[in-house]
C-alpha cells in the first residue's frame, strides 16, 4: 500500500505532462487519471487503520491517508471526471487537460501530506496551475482575475512560510503534530496561510470575484476541488490538536454565516454560487470531524450547480426568470439544489445532519441559521419559468453525462450514511426548506438591496490579511 | 538584531504591496517580501554555526541546520516562477492598459 501511495501521487504528473507529448489521447489519458485517484480511494477507504509514510527521517516528507483524505480524493476524482467529461466535446487543447490533471495532482498531494512543506509545495503548484487555468482565455479579464488570484494566495503562503519555519524552531520537524506547542505566532502565521487559501471568513473574499469569472469548467473545478485543499490541513489539525478545534470551529461558522447572508441578496447566478462555496466550507469546518463527508457532497453539487449555470441562458437572475430554461436542465438545477438545501434522498440530507449533531451547543443558532439562508438563496433557482422546447440544441452529451456523473454521485453518496433517515431527522430539514421558501416569496424576491464590493478589491484583500492576523494572534493567545 | 531587519523587510514588502499604485511595483514588493522570508529561514539556519554541512577533515565544528536551507531552495524556485508568470501577466495587461495603474485595471475589468 505504501508503494501504491506513491506511484498514485506520481502518476498525475507524469501522465500530465505526457498529455501534451501526445495530443491526440488527452481526453483518454486525463480520464484514466480521475479513474486511478477513484479506485485508489475507495481502497483506503476500505482500509482499517491510516496509511503512515515518513520519507527520509522526521526532516523529511510526512503522508498520511486516512477516511478523512479518501473523502477528499473521492470527491477530486469525481469532480475532475465530471469537467473532462463537460468538456469532452468543446475542442479544449491539450495545454487545458495537462494544467487540469496537474491540478487535479497537486490536490490529490494536499489531501494526504501532513507536514507544512511539502503541503506548501503542492499548494503553491495549486496556485500556478490554477492560474493558468483561469488565464486561459488570454482576455484582459481572465488575466487580471489570475493575476489578483496568484497575488493574493502568494502573499499569504509567504506568512505561512514564516510560521512553518517558527513550528521547526520547536520542534525540529515540519509535522502538522508539531503545531502542538508551538509559539502562538506561529499558528497565527499558518492559520492565515491556509484560511486564506481556503477562502474563509474575510479572508476568504477574493473567492467570489475568482469563481464567478471563470470559465464554466474551470470555476467547477475550483469550487468544487481546489478551496477545499485549504480547508482540508485545517480539518486535519482541527482533528490532531484539541486546543485549535474550538477557534477552526468559531470560523467555520462565522464563514458559513458570512457567505449566505451575501448570498441571500446576490443577483448574479455564478457569484451566487461562489458565495455559496464560502459558506459550505464554514459548513465543513464547523464539524471537523464529519468534514470530510460534506466536502464530498458539496463537491459534487457545487460542481454539477456551476456546470449548470454554464449551460444557462443568461447569468442575471432576473433575466432568467422572463426566460424559460429548458425543462431537463431545470430538473438538474432542482436536484442540485435540493440536495444543497438538504433535501431527503440526496447525501446533501445526511451531511448536514451529521454536521447538526457533531456540532457544539454554542454553534446550533448560527448554524441553523446558515442552513435556513441556504434555503432562501437557493429558492432563487426552484422557481425560475421552465419549458421543454426552447434551447435543446445548445447542450451536448457531454453536460449530461457529467451531470449524471454528480447526481447519480449524490444518490449514491448516501450510503456513507443511512442512519440519517429516521422520521425526527427527515422533519427538519423539511421545514427549513419550506421556511425558506416562504420567506424568500414575502420577503427576499422583492428586496433591491445591493451588497457593495469594498471590500473585495484587490488592495482591501491584502491589507484584510493583516487584520486577519492580528485577529488570529488575538485568538491563539487567549 | 538580525532578525529584526528580516522583519522590518517582510513588512516593508508588504505594506509596498498594499500601497504602491503600479502594478510592476507591486509585483517587486512581492519579491521583496519573499527575500525577507528567505533570509530568515537562512538567518534560523545558521543559529548553531556558519559552517557548511559537508563531510570534511575537520571535526566538531558547528555546522549550520541544513534543513531550513534545502526546504527553502523548493520556495526560491517556486517564488521564482511565480514572479515570472505574473510578471507574464502584467505584460499582457500592460497592451491595454499602458500606465498599469491596478485601480484603473480593476475598474475596468471588474463586473
Amino acid at each position: 500500500m505504501n508503494t501504491l501511495t506513491i506511484i498514485w501521487i506520481a502518476i498525475p504528473f507524469f501522465i500530465g505532462f505526457n498529455i501534451y507529448l501526445l495530443p491526440q489521447f488527452d481526453r483518454y489519458l486525463a480520464l484514466g487519471v480521475c479513474i486511478i485517484s477513484g479506485v485508489y480511494a475507495l481502497q483506503i477507504f476500505n482500509y482499517s487503520s491510516p496509511i503512515n509514510l515518513n520519507l527520509l527521517d522526521n526532516f523529511g516528507v510526512i503522508l498520511v491517508a486516512d477516511r478523512l483524505s479518501s473523502f477528499f480524493i473521492l470527491t477530486n476524482s469525481i469532480v475532475t471526471a465530471a469537467v473532462i467529461f463537460y468538456c469532452w466535446n468543446l475542442e479544449k487543447t491539450a495545454f487545458f487537460y495537462t494544467q487540469l490533471i496537474i491540478l487535479h495532482g497537486s490536490v490529490n498531494a494536499v489531501f494526504v501530506c501532513a507536514d507544512f512543506i511539502s503541503l506548501y509545495v503542492a499548494l503553491e503548484v495549486i496556485g500556478i496551475a490554477a492560474f493558468l487555468l483561469i488565464a486561459y482565455p488570454r482576455s484582459d479579464r481572465s488575466i487580471w482575475v489570475a493575476l489578483r488570484y496568484l497575488f493574493v494566495s502568494n502573499t499569504a503562503m509567504l506568512f505561512y512560510l514564516v510560521g512553518a519555519i517558527l513550528v521547526y524552531q520547536t520542534h525540529h520537524s515540519f509535522g502538522f503534530a508539531g503545531l502542538k506547542g508551538s509559539p502562538p505566532e506561529a499558528i497565527a502565521l499558518i492559520f492565515l496561510g491556509l484560511l486564506t487559501k481556503g477562502g474563509i471568513f474575510i479572508s476568504g473574499l477574493w473567492l467570489p470575484l475568482t469563481h464567478s469569472e471563470a470559465e464554466t469548467p474551470v470555476s467547477a473545478m475550483l469550487s468544487g476541488v481546489v478551496v477545499k485543499a485549504g480547508v482540508f490541513p485545517l480539518v486535519r489539525c482541527a482533528l490532531m490538536i484539541e486546543e485549535l478545534d474550538p477557534i477552526i470551529r468559531l470560523f467555520g461558522m462565522g464563514t458559513a454565516l458570512l457567505g449566505v447572508g451575501y448570498a441571500i441578496f446576490e443577483k448574479d447566478s455564478k457569484r451566487m454560487l461562489a458565495f455559496h462555496t464560502v459558506s459550505q466550507l464554514g459548513f465543513i469546518l464547523a464539524a471537523p470531524k464529519v468534514g470530510g463527508f460534506y466536502a464530498l457532497t458539496h463537491g459534487l453539487v457545487k460542481s454539477a450547480l456551476f456546470l449548470i449555470s454554464g449551460v444557462l441562458p443568461s447569468r442575471n437572475l432576473k433575466e432568467l426568470k422572463d426566460q424559460p430554461i429548458n425543462t431537463p436542465i431545470w430538473i438538474a438545477l432542482v436536484v442540485a439544489s435540493l440536495s444543497i438545501s438538504g433535501f431527503p434522498l440526496l447525501s446533501g440530507f445526511g451531511a448536514k445532519v451529521l454536521t447538526m449533531k457533531n456540532i457544539l451547543s454554542w454553534q446550533e443558532i448560527g448554524m441553523n441559521l446558515a442552513a435556513f439562508g441556504t434555503a432562501i438563496s437557493f429558492a432563487k433557482f426552484f422557481f425560475l419559468p421552465h419549458d421543454s422546447q426552447t434551447g435543446k440544441a445548445k447542450v451536448q452529451s457531454g453536460f449530461w453525462a457529467a451531470m449524471a456523473l454528480l447526481l447519480g454521485g449524490l444518490v449514491v453518496a448516501n450510503v456513507f450514511y443511512t442512519q440519517a433517515y429516521t422520521v425526527t431527522n427527515s422533519i427538519k430539514p423539511l421545514a427549513t426548506i419550506f421556511l425558506g421558501w416562504v420567506a424568500y416569496f414575502l420577503i427576499f424576491q422583492r428586496s433591491i438591496i445591493k451588497l457593495p464590493r469594498v471590500i473585495e478589491q484587490f488592495e482591501h484583500l491584502i491589507g484584510g490579511m493583516s487584520l486577519m492576523l492580528i485577529l488570529l494572534f488575538w485568538m491563539v493567545f487567549s | 538584531m538580525l532578525e529584526s531587519f528580516i522583519f522590518a523587510t517582510i513588512l516593508i514588502g508588504f505594506f509596498g504591496i498594499i500601497f504602491k499604485q503600479n502594478l510592476v511595483m507591486k509585483i517587486v514588493s512581492m519579491d521583496v517580501m519573499s527575500t525577507g522570508v528567505i533570509s530568515y529561514y537562512v538567518l534560523l539556519a545558521s543559529k548553531n554555526g556558519l559552517f557548511t554541512p559537508i563531510i570534511g577533515n575537520k571535526d566538531n565544528i558547528s555546522y549550520a541546520d541544513p534543513v531550513p536551507q534545502s526546504v527553502i531552495l523548493t520556495a526560491i524556485v517556486i517564488g521564482l516562477s511565480i514572479q515570472s508568470l505574473m510578471l507574464v501577466g502584467a505584460m499582457k495587461l500592460a497592451k491595454n492598459n499602458p500606465t498599469l495603474e491596478t485601480r484603473e485595471i480593476e475598474k475596468n475589468n471588474t463586473p
